[in-house]
């Protein structure tokens, strides 16, 4: 019967457990009345979490931004290659060998019977 | 009870200052979760700094690199690169100087700079001098002008060498420079098989045809697609923003073609040598092909430009230019006669008939003339007609047992592909055009003359085709410069015809019109065409006698073993000379061959212990 009385929820409650629970606050018992003095060592592992999580997500903006400047190095390294790969094919084209030879005085000239392969 | 009395008032002192803390440290925390729900709920910021403080996201393009196209052997011939546009804001620092107590001197020195730079400029693109630079630099500044154009499509290495210059190696806040970058294609073999590797103009190009060559017909494949990725604002600099989404861009394939880039310089050179000192010539175009798979090696393609006189890449005539091919469809001709067994061999006789055909109005052949006095003979053999290329023997082949079914001969022509516009790797191969029986237009005459190659029109690549199926003894391969290869007609013709025609084609280079071919390094077999082109007025003649000529030489080689089959067709501008197959093309056939002969691996020997296996 007591039990029944003890379980029935009134309005009054309420009012007096959240009264109850300022006046905890006030006081700084609030933690100590909820008896959580023994997850404390909890509580200050999630304040680290939390911090950790501020840290890490300032440090993968960090991280980010270097992955965008590298990303434009990258490019403009990318850039420098086609470039020379450009320049390298250009000076690789038949007549203009020859026409550079003959610039440079060169008495070398393009075969004129085909090559004999040796294998051993 | 003092002890326990000043303890009491000890505790007190601690307690009532953790106290006073803790009520401190209540009371912030209240008003930052107050401010915060009111920040949440109510607060509505000044849109100004709202602005400038929220950290702004923008989507980017991630564009996907376009595909290179190769050569056959893995050489680069089109790659994507950057080109650079310099802008110049002339107003830069400007303002600022006009506000700074040493604002003078700083100006002059900025203005000094500029001269520096003008003289830079001026060495590096030699168009303006240094002063018209300053005057346009310092005007501009006057006048407030912040859009100053410096250069514009120049490479990495330009770009970086006017970076460097004075005042622009200041960047943009100090200096002006403002630098636009854009990526074209570069082509680094320049004019070679230019037309032929092609090109994609811009979607606003006012020309219609927008997609030229392979660039053109495999842009989709080279092209890729686009990505998107969104940016923010951060307190290190631009930074993927994770929450957005992320389309990673799809890179285009690249192309490897058939061509040899060495091969497209040699047979290139080779034409020039042969017609750019002759004003009197159009342009003219090369096609070089393999033998067993119908891969193309070289297309050529040099057309005059009008104003400079300089040839230059600029249509596809091999593919895309029709004309009456002339003698070297004779060899239809023939190719139809022996396939019906009307000739056996070319050692058979027709009557001579003085070099005319009975109830024809076609002019009389000279050379028939020539030979039956000659020979003291009435009978021409058909190998005669082949080398010098009788206009009445393969008339007369043609009206004497074609006369009363035309369409079975022109059913032929079908046959050898010489009427259809078949997909090509590249586009514009237009269709060939023929006479036909059923039309009114048609005339008893009109087949005497498609016999000759008159009346019928067809592109290089077409003619080409029929010739490389000669060579491979009657398996007609298809064209190609991509794709692999593909059989266009298994069989056009027995190989008994196949080596026939090889007979009378060697004949002619032998000692016949294209004796220019006896002393290459290779025994090549071919045929001369020389055909006029019908000009505006509708006759093959301008009112003071000039005439357009198109000159062709198409062939294979070796001939007792083809590796390659090649023609040159050489188109000239109106005027009083003639212009032969056995000349410009001819001529640079044997160039082609001999310089082959040298470099091509087929040619090789091979000594030592492989060797003598």
């Amino acid at each position: 019967m007591e039990e029944e009385v003890k379980g029935t929820f009134k309005l009054a409650d309420l009012g007096s457990l959240l009264l109850n629970s300022f006046k905890a606050v006030l006081k700084g018992e609030f933690l100590l009345r909820l008896n959580a003095s023994r997850y404390f060592i909890h509580i200050v592992y999630a304040f680290v979490l939390m911090a950790g999580i501020i840290w890490i997500s300032l440090k993968i903006d960090d991280t980010t931004a270097r992955v965008e400047q590298n990303k434009a190095v990258l490019e403009d390294l990318e850039i420098v290659c086609k470039q020379r790969e450009f320049e390298l094919v250009e000076c690789c084209r038949r007549s203009t060998v020859e026409k550079n030879l003959i610039k440079m005085g060169s008495e070398l000239r393009d075969r004129e019977t085909p090559l004999t392969v040796m294998k051993k | 009870m003092d002890a326990a009395g000043g303890n009491k008032k000890k505790r007190d002192r601690i307690g009532i200052v953790l106290y006073a803390t803790y009520l401190c440290l209540l009371l912030a925390s209240v008003l930052v979760v107050g401010r915060l729900i009111q920040i949440q709920v109510a607060f509505t910021p000044n849109p100004r700094i709202e602005r400038v403080l929220t950290p702004s996201v923008t989507s980017t393009t991630i564009e996907a690199r376009r595909g290179n196209i190769y050569d056959c052997e893995g050489r680069l011939l089109a790659i994507s690169r950057p080109v650079y546009t310099l802008h110049m804001d002339c107003t830069v620092q400007k303002d600022r100087y006009a506000s700074m107590s040493n604002g003078k001197e700083l100006e002059q020195a900025w203005l000094a700079k500029a001269k520096e730079l003008s003289a830079a400029l001026a060495k590096e693109f030699p168009g303006k001098t240094a002063d018209q630079y300053y005057r346009q630099i310092s005007e501009g500044r006057r006048k407030g002008q912040k859009f100053l154009s410096i250069c514009s499509g120049v490479d990495y290495n330009t770009y970086t060498r006017v970076m460097s210059f004075p005042l622009f190696n200041e960047g943009r806040f100090k200096g002006g420079v403002r630098v636009d970058k854009e990526y074209t294609r570069g082509y680094p073999y320049g004019d070679l098989a230019r037309r032929t590797i092609g090109f994609v103009r811009s979607k606003n190009s006012t020309v219609g045809n927008t997609h030229v060559g392979i660039e053109g017909k495999f842009d989709e494949t080279l092209k890729g697609k686009d990505g998107i990725e969104w940016l923010r604002v951060t307190d290190y600099g631009m930074a993927h923003n994770n929450d957005s989404i992320y389309v990673d861009a799809s890179d285009g394939k690249d192309i490897r073609t058939t061509i040899n880039i060495d091969y497209q310089d040699i047979a290139d050179k080779a034409l020039r040598e042969q017609i750019e000192t002759d004003d009197e010539i159009e342009g003219g175009c090369v096609i070089l092909m393999e033998v067993g798979t119908g891969a193309i090696k070289a297309m050529v393609n040099l057309l005059r430009d009008p104003k400079t006189g300089k040839l230059e890449e600029s249509q596809n005539l091999a593919v895309g230019r029709l004309g009456e091919p002339g003698s070297v469809f004779k060899i239809t001709t023939l190719m139809t006669a022996l396939e019906d067994s009307i000739v056996t061999s070319l050692d058979d006789v027709i009557p001579g008939n003085n070099g005319r055909i009975e109830g024809y109005r076609y002019e009389t052949d000279q050379h028939i003339l020539d030979y039956q006095r000659e020979h003291h003979t009435k009978q021409i053999p058909i190998i005669y007609g082949v080398k010098i290329s009788s206009n009445y023997v393969f008339r007369y082949l043609a009206i004497k047992n074609y006369e009363n079914r035309p369409k079975e001969f022109l059913a032929n022509l079908q046959k050898y592909k010489l009427t259809e516009a078949y997909d090509f790797d590249v586009d514009g191969m237009p269709r060939p055009s023929l006479p036909n029986p059923d039309s009114r237009y048609w005339h008893k005459s009109d087949l005497g003359q498609v016999a000759m190659g008159y009346s019928v029109t067809e592109t290089p690549l077409h003619i080409i085709t029929f010739y490389n199926a000669i060579a491979n003894k009657g398996k007609m391969m298809k064209p190609y410069l991509v794709d692999g290869p593909q059989i266009l007609n298994e069989r056009i013709c027995s190989k008994a015809t196949a080596d026939t025609l090889t007979r009378g084609l060697k004949a002619v280079t032998e000692d016949g019109t294209a004796s220019r071919l006896r002393t290459a390094k290779v025994q090549v077999a071919g045929k001369t065409g020389t055909s006029r082109v019908v000009l505006d007025n509708g006759r093959y003649e301008s009112a003071d006698g000039r005439k357009k000529n198109q000159g062709t030489f198409v062939g294979f080689f070796p001939a007792d073993d083809p590796q390659y089959s090649v023609i040159t067709v050489v188109y000239s501008k109106l005027s009083y000379r003639n212009f032969y197959g056995s000349q410009y093309p001819a001529g640079t056939v044997k160039t082609i061959v001999d310089k082959l002969h040298d470099v091509d691996p087929h040619w090789r020997s091979t000594i030592g212990k492989t060797a003598q296996k």
